[in-house]
């Protein structure tokens, strides 16, 4: 499937495993930054992305980006991939594509409230 | 159907040790003990008794590998931590024939070697508690604790404390928390030493199996499960409770002849044979024999034998949400992919309930148990799968009507 090369939402996984590696801190500065730089993305939390042993996850969506293993010092990457920057390339290189799929589906399916 | 277990009337009370001694209780241990340890592993595995906590696991097997382990002390444990939900037959079994699951345990002990065995009950079964620890006492006087003491381990009541390896963490002292396996208890189990684990329903099985033979047992049940089984009928039915009938008796003879039928009058839209980790069996589908392999090939299991009935105008969907619901709170967290299967099926169903979903959001059911397949330290990763992919199968008017209306459908 095609996917739009919009952002609307930056989703960030609060599940035990992503949180005990410092997921909500992380939400939290995503928030500030992007608030900070003017932009209306908005930082939503989700309970779980099925890669709890990838974690820290995050979505950009509808276009598709899944960062795993996200750690503080690159937010200001995120940020910037959101305002029409590059991605933050450390941060896909490894993404299993079939687990990739199945994220972004389930969101598709209507698995997150926006 | 020559019961092996109840042999007293179902109304009737406890059987005593008297009762028990009349009908041959404890000849078997006189039996094994002048005919030695190999012979009653002989008698048991030639009998097919597959353990009867779930997973059905040959007991002759299971018996023989701790047998052969030269490590010493080893121990003996019987489950009755029965937190299933709708199952009752562990309860009832020790309230009702303390001595039967006595004699087997003993029998376990002596068999493979072991100084001590654990009884590993339900802390809320105070009735089956008491009983057991009369029969201790009468076995004590007369004489047959001299093979291997017995002493009883109160289980709390959370799921995951009925799994064999949390078992042994709570008699150690601990949380009930599974152990990663391999090791399997028959090599490190109770603090490390060579284990026998079975199920409170198993043990009272092996009495009469060592006494009367492997033939004898042969004759009841099917080839791959020999022997009878107990099965917990729900408090929907006419007659519910425990029965105990021959394995590869059909699920429609259980519920109707057994059973009693629905005491609402109602038909059958579908039953989940064996706990909320089953798959649901169709109305169409009852004629199935409650065996592994004829339930496997409608994607359900025989599990512990505990019945949960759908009746016609009853919506499947809030029955499986539970059931998700259920797993996400007690799975234990100590796996990641158990944490994220449990949430995320539980969120699936939850969306699909409202009416927030697409149809698809139930097809990625499927390959998310691929995703979590042996991730976990138990099987618990795998339980909820079942319910939730049979209820898709076979109930996908009460699943459209869900994500049109985020209501159930009128009945």
């Amino acid at each position: 499937m095609e996917r739009s090369k919009e952002i609307d939402v930056c989703i960030v996984c609060h599940n035990v495993d992503c949180a005990a590696r410092g997921s909500i801190p992380i939400g939290e500065e995503l928030t500030k930054q992007l608030a900070a730089a003017g932009s209306s993305v908005r930082v939503v939390p989700h309970l779980c992305f099925s890669a709890c042993e990838e974690g820290p996850n995050i979505v950009l969506y509808p276009q598709g980006t899944w960062y795993k293993g996200a750690q503080m010092s690159d937010v200001g990457g995120i940020v910037a991939h959101i305002q029409g920057g590059e991605p933050v390339q450390h941060l896909i290189e490894d993404v299993d594509p079939a687990l990739r799929d199945l994220i972004l589906t389930m969101i598709d399916m209507g698995l997150v409230d926006f | 159907m020559e019961p092996i277990l109840f042999t007293k009337a179902p109304d009737a009370g406890p059987q005593t040790f008297d009762e028990y001694r009349a009908e041959g209780g404890y000849e078997a241990l006189a039996k094994a003990l002048a005919a030695g340890p190999q012979s009653v592993l002989n008698e048991l595995t030639a009998s097919g008794l597959r353990g009867r906590g779930g997973a059905g696991f040959p007991t002759g097997q299971k018996w023989s590998l701790t047998a052969q382990e030269p490590a010493r002390p080893k121990y003996v444990v019987a489950n009755g931590g029965e937190d299933e939900p709708g199952s009752q037959k562990d309860r009832f079994l020790m309230e009702r024939y303390p001595h039967k699951i006595i004699e087997g345990v003993l029998l376990a002990a002596y068999t493979i070697g072991a100084s001590a065995a654990v009884l590993y009950v339900n802390a809320l079964f105070t009735d089956a508690i008491a009983q057991l620890e009369s029969a201790i006492a009468e076995a004590s006087t007369a004489g047959h604790l001299t093979i291997a003491s017995v002493r009883i381990t109160p289980a709390p009541q959370q799921y995951v404390a009925g799994e064999d390896t949390a078992a042994l963490e709570v008699i150690e002292g601990r949380d009930p928390l599974p152990r990663m396996k391999p090791p399997f208890p028959t090599t490190a189990g109770l603090y490390g030493q060579p284990t026998v684990v079975n199920n409170i329903e198993t043990f009272a099985y092996v009495p009469s199996i060592v006494r009367r033979g492997a033939d004898w047992f042969r004759g009841q049940g099917t080839a791959d499960n020999p022997g009878t089984m107990l099965f917990t009928l729900p408090a929907n039915v006419r007659r519910p409770g425990v029965v105990e009938l021959p394995v590869g008796t059909t699920l429609r003879a259980l519920v109707e002849e057994h059973g009693g039928g629905l005491a609402s009058g109602r038909g059958v839209k579908g039953v989940l044979p064996g706990g909320p980790s089953s798959g649901w069996v169709g109305a169409d589908e009852l004629d199935v024999a409650l065996d592994r392999e004829p339930l496997a090939q409608l994607g359900s299991t025989l599990g512990c034998g505990a019945l949960r009935i759908l009746e016609d105008g009853e919506c499947v969907m809030e029955v499986i949400d539970e059931i998700a619901q259920f797993f996400m709170a007690e799975a234990c967290g100590q796996c990641p992919a158990c944490n994220m299967e449990t949430q995320t099926l539980a969120k699936i169903i939850t969306q699909v309930k409202n009416g927030r979903g697409m149809p698809q959001l139930m097809d990625q059911i499927p390959k998310l148990a691929a995703f979590a397949e042996g991730k976990g330290q138990c099987s618990l990763v795998s339980m909820p799968v079942p319910p939730l992919i049979s209820a898709a199968r076979l109930y996908p008017e009460d699943i459209a009507h869900h994500l049109e209306h985020g209501v159930c459908p009128p009945p």
